[in-house]
């Protein structure tokens, strides 16, 4: 018998099969993985539990009516950013532990899956189902509002028939108008889609941290210590703008406090689109980026 | 490795292009007047530890709306100070905020004031009429502040001038108010119900501070625009018309209104 040669050994392994990168490869991976999240109880807890607290926001009903109007609007809109950031973080920060313990990982890629593919199609599932959590406590954040502004003005338009002074059927007028711009505000609609933004670049994050461990704790861990320094990074920013260094430093993390337009939007402020334009533009090229770099880390990395 | 150092760079470089845009964003930020709230020790006493933590977590606007409810509680219970210091908290968490500074303003005038002049701790009346005033000097400092943060917006002009009007008795600062509610840039422009509101307001407040005559012609001024806009504002213009033509014996051919004639055939 002849000693095996280094050529004879790279004669036996199996040549590498040059797969070509596929949208329809990408899109099964994200719809499973959108399913397999779904059929999750800590999914099914977190969405109930967020929709009972969106609904009850419209109880707010011991004050003024623009006070209950600012309540609900604050109220929703921080529902829908908390719950949307356990839903990304958690959902997203399971995703690989998850297949490499139950070794599901193993036939998806002995099968012709690029790596890159079955990342991507993960993280496809993972900001699908932010979106449709986000779609869903939309419609029952309208819903309150729609609730509230009902029994406001019915409530107004009650008091209006009861007087006769005109003064004050002056006033009810002008609140039932109030109540009614306040309800249709458009800018509401800036402010669910910076939150699906940062949701998604939270996402992103959370992946890359998987990437590198194997423990979900973990994950979910560095996931929420990299929120509170996103969130920090607008003040620190603002306290070092003189340190050079400092500012290239804090330029790592992305700053999440900018998609926070939430406040402002409640207040009345006019945010134009060309500012939303820019945070949205701004969290893309991070979330591309660190998917990027999740690949990379990946595609080194012993399963 | 190499492919570690490679999504180590991906990261790095990017972040570091980005930065004339992070820029550009943080100034906007602060053009737009939403930039961050930093969190003193004072804040952090008077919110609690985890108020604290959710404002640096980004809530802030939820926040500010538990230390307002907290307020009303404190109201329910007559702790009007530590009422006071939690508006004081939660305007300078949303300092951008007219609602804050406008109902702070108002429960400090109205229920505080009313609240404090009839308290059964007061020794004399003349000293709950004391105590009264000086919560009607809080308000009107709060709202002083407001504005100084908020010029931009009529409310918190309009609430000043309500101040002056209502609690005061002093119709001409009151005018100055209302009329710089008029000028405010965000300003009601068109004829809607509010914009009128405070154009009758001013007009009463002209009145008052004596110039009668400079009302009659503010209130026959108002009655010539587009009465076809909110119909149900114009009864009180042509009441108040008819009553200062009769209160400044105007000549029946210069009225408005004259005496002979009915309110159809009034010159338009």
């Amino acid at each position: 018998m002849t000693e095996p040669t280094q050529k004879n050994i790279a004669a036996a392994k199996p040549k590498k099969e040059w797969v070509g990168f596929s949208v329809r490869r990408v899109a099964t991976i994200g719809e499973n993985t959108f399913t397999e999240a779904v059929r999750q109880k800590v999914y099914n807890i977190l969405i109930v539990f967020a929709l009972v607290v969106i609904a009850s926001a419209s109880f707010f009903s011991e004050f003024t009516f623009s006070e209950q109007l600012k309540f609900i609007k604050d109220f929703c809109l921080g529902a829908l950013s908390v719950f949307g950031t356990l839903i990304a973080i958690v959902g997203t920060a399971q995703l690989l532990p998850n297949e490499v313990e139950n070794r599901t990982i193993y036939t998806i890629l002995a099968k012709p899956v690029r790596r890159f593919e079955f990342l991507l199609g993960k993280y496809m599932g993972s900001v699908l189902l932010i979106f449709v959590s986000l779609v869903m406590m939309s419609i029952m954040f309208s819903a309150a509002l729609a609730f509230k502004e009902h029994r406001l003005v019915s409530d107004a338009s009650r008091t209006m028939g009861n007087t006769s002074r005109v003064e004050e059927k002056q006033e009810l007028q002008q609140q039932i108008q109030q109540i009614r711009s306040e309800v249709l505000d458009p800018n509401l609609v800036k402010a669910v889609l910076l939150i699906f933004a940062k949701l998604a670049l939270l996402a992103a994050i959370t992946l890359l941290i998987s990437t590198v461990s194997t423990s979900m704790i973990f994950n979910v861990t560095v996931a929420f210590m990299v929120l509170i320094m996103g969130h920090l990074v607008g003040t620190a920013r603002e306290m070092w703008s003189s340190n050079t260094w400092a500012k290239w430093l804090l330029a790592l993390i992305p700053d999440l406090g900018s998609f926070n337009v939430a406040d402002n939007i409640v207040l009345g402020n006019a945010i134009p689109w060309m500012h939303v334009g820019a945070v949205v533009l701004y969290g893309l090229v991070y979330t591309a980026c660190t998917v990027a770099a999740a690949h990379f880390v990946f595609s080194d990395r012993e399963i | 490795m190499r492919t570690r150092i490679i999504a180590v760079l991906v990261l790095i470089i990017p972040s570091w292009i980005m930065i004339p845009l992070e820029d550009r964003i943080q100034s906007e930020n602060a053009r737009l007047n939403y930039g961050t709230v930093r969190v003193t020790r004072e804040m952090r006493d008077s919110i609690g530890q985890g108020m604290a933590i959710a404002l640096l977590a980004g809530f802030r606007g939820v926040v500010a709306d538990f230390v307002w409810i907290q307020s009303q509680g404190y109201f329910e219970k007559r702790e009007w100070l530590r009422q006071y210091r939690n508006m004081e908290a939660a305007s300078l968490l949303q300092p951008f905020s007219t609602f804050f500074w406008n109902i702070g303003a108002w429960h400090m005038a109205w229920n505080i004031g009313y609240a404090v002049s009839v308290d059964p701790a007061n020794f004399t009346k003349a000293e709950g009429i004391k105590r009264q005033h000086e919560w009607w000097n809080k308000a009107r400092d709060f709202l002083q502040r407001g504005i100084e943060n908020v010029p931009s917006r009529p409310d918190l002009y309009y609430a000043m001038g309500w101040l002056y009007w209502e609690k005061y008795k002093d119709p001409c600062n009151a005018q100055t108010y209302f009329h710089e509610a008029l000028e405010a840039k965000g300003a009601p422009m068109s004829l809607d119900t509010s914009f009128l509101v405070i154009r009758h307001m001013e007009a009463r407040a002209m009145e008052k501070c004596g110039d009668v005559m400079g009302a009659y012609e503010y209130w026959k001024q108002l009655w010539f625009q587009d009465r076809t806009k909110v119909p149900e504002m114009w009864g009180v213009v042509e009441r108040e018309i008819k009553r200062l033509e009769d209160v400044l014996n105007i000549p029946n051919n210069k009225r408005v209104f004259p005496k002979n004639q009915s309110k159809t055939t009034s010159v338009s």
